[in-house]
């Protein structure tokens, strides 16, 4: 399991540290927020490769994060003398026994530490130091990165080569690579660790067999006819045979089938769905770390219900999932205890939400939790009325819709108030939140939710009894009976309060469209002001 | 008892017996073999492939590689915050003066060989248990080899193992300790050489480590084998060294050869011929192999020349000092059935003169 991840100067991290969750992580943030780097630096630091070949190979400028790269270039050019831009990547894992190959002390952790882990050190290399030098005199965005080394060790200070048995990875991502045998490394991958060292030897032993069969039957007789040839130098005879070098081995042609269908004609997402369930099968070569990107993508919403129940019920306790994804579903459905939110050089976790919110979320998992956990600010509303009504309020006095102030507006749609205040609380988000008093006095309703509130940063806007139970009643009491029906268009007739309470969202609409403006509930208005801030 | 030392004596097989318990132990086992000399490691892993190929789990190792590789390495920044070891200096000696980092890596890093065994025991303590825990979750067994060719620290690493929970088992003849990994190092005398019998009882008397003392010699002749052990003074305690050689030939134990015989009994014989150094034995042109040379080597016959204390010893009966009784004893027991010794006054020995008329006499 790996305890604490390091990211130093790859890509958007300049110098991240992630305190992963011992089972699931579903990675979230907002976009260009780091998600798929972070999981591409776990899996390189892992592997030691990145889909599928060495980083050396695959090493490229634009891995340096570019803050970093231009304080070099700037520091360079004003002629200090400060080393070049790296990279590092560090895993430390759990301390357990069978792990302890890996153990060492030779890791950035300050004090001296020993556990087990794993560093890929990408930086400039000394052989080539004239060449750094001389390429230093006229600096570039673009690093010289053919003087770069790559070094992947593990903390024990061993250089590691091929990825150590402990550390069998899984990783399943959408961009599909398809490769001349139809299966990309990372499936390849998935299935050699499938098979136990008997199974493989069975396979290769038959395989071999099968191949000298053919040498003997069908190509027997064209050997007979060619013997007589004499096409090579010293006039031996000529013979046709199966390759049996390993570059031919099973491996390369056998691959899996769905109801007949070779795995790469199948659907995409019936592709990552097949790999989910290898790389997590109980097995004795089983991923301990499985990396699954986006896994709401390319499925139905049935296809992802049973996927994500199939990921809930293989999850064992030996093995730790990322999972990044922009799904609402995924992150109620998961747990969003397991929620790892990215921010800049930092993630927030929310290890402290009560499990019974967990389970509360899990049961509604069409809720829109990620616009609660991805928003800057966010305003709760009872309903859509309240919405549409407070975003008027909101425009009339600044001029601009809240959305264009880094604010969300959000309707709990039967959301209990607490859940969401307790979300945002563990979040350290700031908060926003109108409700109906319903005929209780506000004090009252503050207090079961007030361990959640923040004076200035997580408010409760409660309007007064006296006013009214709702928004509606509120509404009359503030802008007066006689405005009111002439921006919603009722004739005097019609009894105002029932009709608002009949008609919500239209009331709402015809305020919204309205151009005159309503005079604000004192409580919404209030909150308006709050949220603006 | 998890922990054993076999005291054995020369030519009983040592090596062998290493090999044969990897081949004996469960298949599951992760043992590791070690041993101090490059020749002997050859050897172990030449064998090992010959009698136990099947057992996947067996690594041969140099004693420095394992200090490098499971102390040194993984460890270092517990003394030395930050730092690396970047590789081996083996010949190299720090300055005298030197202090801190620079006492254990040269310039570039590299360990210093001498000073490596002093390292490897500081870090574990520093490394608070993690470098012990480590070693015993990757090893179920650590056998060593030639375990009297280690000194100083390296024994206080071996203190340390025999608490370890990885069962440690060593083959050692401690009448040949002839090597030292830091032949400068004053620390632990009572340990180095010959010593080191010592500190084996002491652990013995505390239950921490078994002694099985092997004392069959399936190499040397009686005669070789009896004056083999007269070689030390008794207050050693060696255990009489029993042989299991049979064979006869017209020329059998020990004798002494005066300098003028020399040249007609080396052609008559031809016996290797062996010396301390390459500044004894010059009144020979003879070809020679130093006795540190010839350790763990067999011959048919031998013939010695004496360094001015083991001829003292041989006319005398003087006790030679533990170093000089070593190589001396590595030197005879080389033999399987003859040991020439070159010596014209024999003083109050009772060994035999070779007597050149005699021996034609039989042809």
């Amino acid at each position: 399991m790996i305890r604490k991840i390091k990211v130093q100067g790859y890509r958007i991290h300049k110098n991240l540290s992630v305190e992963p969750n011992r089972k699931f992580n579903l990675i979230v943030g907002a976009n260009e927020s780091g998600k798929s780097t972070l999981m591409e630096a776990v899996a390189l630091a892992l592997t030691g490769r990145i889909n599928g070949r060495s980083v050396s190979e695959e090493l490229n400028p634009h891995w340096f994060n570019t803050a970093v790269v231009e304080e070099f270039i700037k520091k360079r050019v004003s002629g200090v003398p400060v080393s070049f831009p790296e990279i590092l990547i560090e895993l430390y894992f759990e301390d357990v026994p069978e792990l302890q190959i890996l153990c060492g002390a030779v890791n950035t952790h300050v004090p001296t530490t020993a556990c087990p882990g794993v560093s890929m050190r990408i930086s400039a290399n000394p052989d080539y130091a004239a060449e750094l030098e001389e390429w230093a005199k006229a600096p570039t965005s673009l690093l010289p990165v053919e003087y770069y080394r790559c070094e992947w060790r593990s903390f024990a200070d061993k250089e590691l080569t091929t990825r150590p048995k402990v550390l069998a990875t899984a990783v399943i991502n959408s961009h599909t690579v398809r490769t001349s045998s139809g299966i990309d490394y990372h499936m390849r991958q998935i299935l050699g660790d499938q098979l136990e060292p008997a199974e493989r030897a069975q396979i290769s032993l038959e395989y071999r067999r099968v191949k000298a069969s053919l040498s003997n039957t069908a190509l027997n007789a064209v050997n007979t006819r060619m013997s007589s040839v004499h096409a090579t130098l010293h006039n031996r005879p000529i013979a046709l045979a199966m390759d049996q070098s390993a570059r031919t081995s099973w491996e390369g042609v056998v691959t899996p089938h769905v109801d007949d269908v070779p795995f790469s004609m199948s659907g995409q997402g019936q592709q990552s769905a097949i790999k989910i369930s290898l790389a997590m099968n109980r097995h004795a070569g089983r991923a301990k770390f499985v990396m699954v990107e986006e896994p709401e993508n390319h499925l139905t919403h049935t296809s992802l219900v049973t996927l994500l129940s199939r990921i809930e019920s293989l999850a064992g306790e030996q093995q730790q999932l990322f999972i990044t994804t922009h799904s609402s579903f995924v992150l109620n459905r998961l747990g969003l205890d397991a929620l790892l939110l990215m921010g800049h050089d930092v993630t927030a976790k929310l290890s402290t939400l009560d499990p019974e919110t967990v389970n509360y979320f899990k049961k509604l998992p069409g809720y829109d939790t990620l616009r609660i956990v991805l928003a800057n600010k966010i305003v709760l509303v009872e309903g859509p009325s309240d919405e549409i009504v407070f975003e008027r309020i909101f425009h009339d006095r600044y001029g601009k819709r809240p959305m264009a102030c880094g604010i969300d507006v959000l309707s709990m749609r039967g959301l209990s108030l607490a859940r969401g205040l307790e979300l945002c609380a563990a979040l350290g988000k700031p908060i926003t939140a109108l409700r109906d008093n319903d005929g209780i006095d506000p004090d009252e309703l503050r207090g079961p939710v007030d361990k959640w509130l923040k004076k200035g940063v997580r408010e409760l806007f409660i309007g007064e009894v006296t006013h009214g139970e709702t928004l509606e009643p509120q509404l009359i009491h503030h802008t007066g009976e006689v405005l009111l029906r002439d921006i919603l268009g009722i004739a005097d007739h019609a009894d105002l309060l029932k009709w608002m309470t009949r008609e919500k969202t239209e009331a709402a609409l015809r305020i919204s469209a309205s151009e005159k403006k309503i005079v604000p509930p004192a409580c919404m208005l209030e909150a308006v002001k709050f949220a603006h801030g | 008892m998890a922990n054993h030392l076999t005291l054995a004596v020369a030519g009983s097989r040592k090596t062998q017996s290493i090999v044969e318990h990897c081949a004996s132990v469960s298949r599951e086992r992760r043992v590791l073999v070690l041993t101090y000399t490059q020749a002997n490691q050859e050897e172990l892993i030449s064998r090992l492939k010959q009698y136990a190929g099947d057992h996947h789990h067996v690594e041969v190792m140099g004693w420095f590689t394992f200090l490098l590789r499971h102390f040194a390495r993984p460890f270092l920044p517990f003394k030395f915050a930050g730092k690396r070891v970047l590789g081996f200096n083996f010949d190299g000696r720090p300055h005298r003066m030197s202090t801190g980092i620079g006492r254990f890596l040269d310039s570039n890093g590299a360990a210093y060989g001498c000073e490596l065994g002093r390292l490897a025991h500081e870090l574990v303590a520093r490394s608070k248990g993690a470098l012990l825990k480590r070693l015993e979750c990757i090893y179920d067994e650590i056998l060593i080899d030639e375990v009297q060719d280690l000194s100083a620290h390296d024994w206080e690493i071996i203190d340390v193992l025999l608490d370890s929970s990885v069962d440690i088992r060593m083959v050692g003849d401690i009448r040949q300790s002839v090597l030292a990994t830091n032949p400068r190092s004053s620390k632990n005398a009572k340990y180095s050489y010959a010593g080191s019998v010592k500190w084996a009882r002491e652990r013995q008397a505390k239950g921490r480590l078994e002694i099985v003392e092997s004392v069959t010699t399936s190499r040397c002749h009686p005669v070789v084998a009896k004056f083999s052990d007269s070689i030390f003074d008794p207050s050693w305690k060696f255990p009489e060294t029993q042989s299991e050689n049979r064979t006869v030939t017209d020329h059998d134990g020990v004798f002494l050869v005066s300098t003028k015989h020399v040249t007609e009994y080396v052609r008559h014989f031809q016996p290797q011929c062996l010396r301390h150094s390459v500044n004894s034995g010059k009144a020979f042109d003879l070809d020679y192999f130093n006795f540190k040379v010839s350790k763990g080597m067999t011959y048919e016959r031998v013939l010695i020349v004496p360094t001015a204390p083991i001829a003292k010893f041989i006319a005398s009966g003087a006790y030679l000092e533990a170093n000089s009784a070593s190589s001396f004893y590595v030197a005879v027991t080389r033999a399987e059935q003859s040991v020439g010794i070159v010596l014209d006054k024999a003083g109050s020995s009772s060994l035999p003169f070779w007597n050149p008329t005699a021996a034609k006499q039989e042809v």
